[in-house]
Order: C-alpha cells, then structure tokens, then sequence
C-alpha cells in the first residue's frame, strides 16, 4: 500500500478541513454560553437604565460583578475535564477590557451615557470579528459585525429610544448570536 | 515509516482523528458534534470509531445527560502519536516530490 503525491497532498488538505471545522465548532461551543449570559445581561442593564437611570450605576456594577462571576462559573465548569486555563483567560481578557476602558474614559470622557453605552458594545463586536479571523471562525465574525453595525444604527437612527434598542436588539442578537453557536 | 498506518488510512478514520486532534488534549467531542463536523451518518461514523477505538486511539463515554444518553469521544495519547506519525509520513511523500521535481 504506497501512496502517491497527489494523495498525500490531497489528505493532509482534508485533515486541515476537518480540524479547522472542529476547531471552529469548539470555539463555539465554549463561547456560547458566555454570549446567552452578556446578552441576559445587556437586556437587564440596558432596559433599567432607560426606565430609571438615575440608578445607572449601581445596576450596572451588580450586573458586571454577576456576569463576571457568571463567565468563572462557566469557565470552571468547562475546565474539569480539559485545559484549566481556560478560566483563566477569559478573566484576564475581561480584566484587559476592563482596563482598556478605565484609560479610555479617563483620556477621554464620554459627553453623554449614551456615548458610553454605545463604545462598549462596538468594541465587544470588534473583540468578536477579529477572534473570528483569527480562529477562522466565521460565526464570531458575523455576530461581531452585527453587534457592531446595530449599535452605530441605534446610536444615530433611533437616540430617543437607544438604550431600549441596545436592551432588545443588542442584548438580542448576544442571546440568539449564542444559541446559533451550540448549533453546528 | 515505509507504509502508511491502515487504520488511519482510511478516509472517515482519518477525517474522524483530524477533527479530534484539534481539541485541547484530554477534551471529549459529542458524538452528534463529531457526526455534524464530518457530515457522516450515525452508523458510518459509529462503526469507523469502533474500530478506531479498537485500536486504542479513540476511547468513549457514555453517559445520561438531563436523562439523554450522550457518547463523547476523544483521542488516546496513542491515537495522538499515531496521527502525528501519519501526518509526518504525508509531509514527507509532498516534501519528496517536491524535491524531485
């Protein structure tokens, strides 16, 4: 049983499919349930600030501080039986953001709320399209436009009720975004 | 190595170790998640990973999940070694050609 060029070369292209797509279908997998429980949140956060906002802040630390713990939770459910490092990146990605924001607001501070409610979720699109070329994830890509194309048309198109429309097609598209990637 | 493995020579075996290979060592792939990657049938995939296993490069699990039976699949760190060698056995049949030619 020998084999000929052209077969070699033919199977180790269907093996580089075959883990690109496997690689892809887990990277989904893992991320959906962090998406399901942000869009939760985005739903919760944004929706109370428009209808009280003078408790804006206080809502919004609860709900980070529940979606963070939320993300270890789930990263240490997934890490029982695989690699323990995945916890741990995704704390020090949020950790990252987080920072990023924190020098962000402070060279620059946003004029209005709805200026900060409107970066965030952009750059959260933006963190999604490139992890998707990057992963070759072309699901993360997609949701990341989308996210990020909703906001900026919320944002100029519908400011009166911006914050609503964050609550329902934001938050929406996070929780359908994830439950489209359990599907393979 | 002179011939290629016979067990992973075949195509769906090979597929089947490939999409196992690109998961963290030690990590499990549904079944149904495997089937829908390779695009395979239920008793296609399933008697291909019986051999697989067979050989001791694939173990399964079943077990109940919200009382559904569910069987995940995952490669053995001789199943890895034997990919790994296959892999290298192609590279090298390119590579020769190449040289040749």
């Amino acid at each position: 049983m020998s084999m000929t060029n052209s077969n070699a070369a033919r199977s180790l292209d269907e093996i580089q499919r075959a883990q690109r797509r496997s690689a892809a279908a887990y990277s989904y997998q893992k991320a959906s349930p962090h998406l399901i429980v942000w869009g939760v949140i985005w739903v919760a956060g944004y929706s109370t600030t428009y209808f009280r906002p003078q408790a804006n802040a206080a809502v919004w630390l609860i709900l980070v501080l529940l979606g963070v713990t939320a993300d270890f939770w789930i990263g240490r459910r997934a890490a029982t039986e695989s690699s323990h490092a995945h916890g741990r990146r995704f704390a020090a990605s949020l950790l990252a953001a987080f920072l990023f924001f924190v020098a962000l607001f402070t060279i620059m501070p946003p004029p209005s709320g709805a200026q900060v409610g409107a970066i965030i979720p952009i750059f959260i699109g933006l963190c999604y399209a490139i992890a998707g070329i990057w992963k070759q994830g072309l699901r993360f890509v997609l949701l990341g436009l989308a996210v990020g194309a909703l906001t900026v048309a919320g944002y100029f198109w519908l400011a009166r009720f911006f914050l609503l429309w964050m609550a329902a097609v934001g938050g929406g598209a996070l929780i359908l975004g994830g439950l489209w990637l359990r599907r393979v | 190595m002179e011939q290629p493995n016979p067990t992973i020579h075949q195509p769906i075996r090979l597929k089947i170790m490939a999409a196992l290979k690109a998961l963290p060592p030690r990590e499990w792939l549904e079944f149904t998640r495997l089937k829908a990657i390779l695009g395979a049938t239920d008793g296609n995939l399933g008697a291909h990973l019986g051999t697989l296993e067979e050989s001791g490069y694939v173990e399964a699990q079943k077990d109940f999940v919200r009382k559904k039976p569910r069987t995940r699949v995952r490669l053995t760190g001789a199943g890895r070694r034997a990919f790994e060698e296959y892999v290298a056995y192609l590279r090298e049949i390119v590579e020769q050609a190449e040289q040749s030619g």
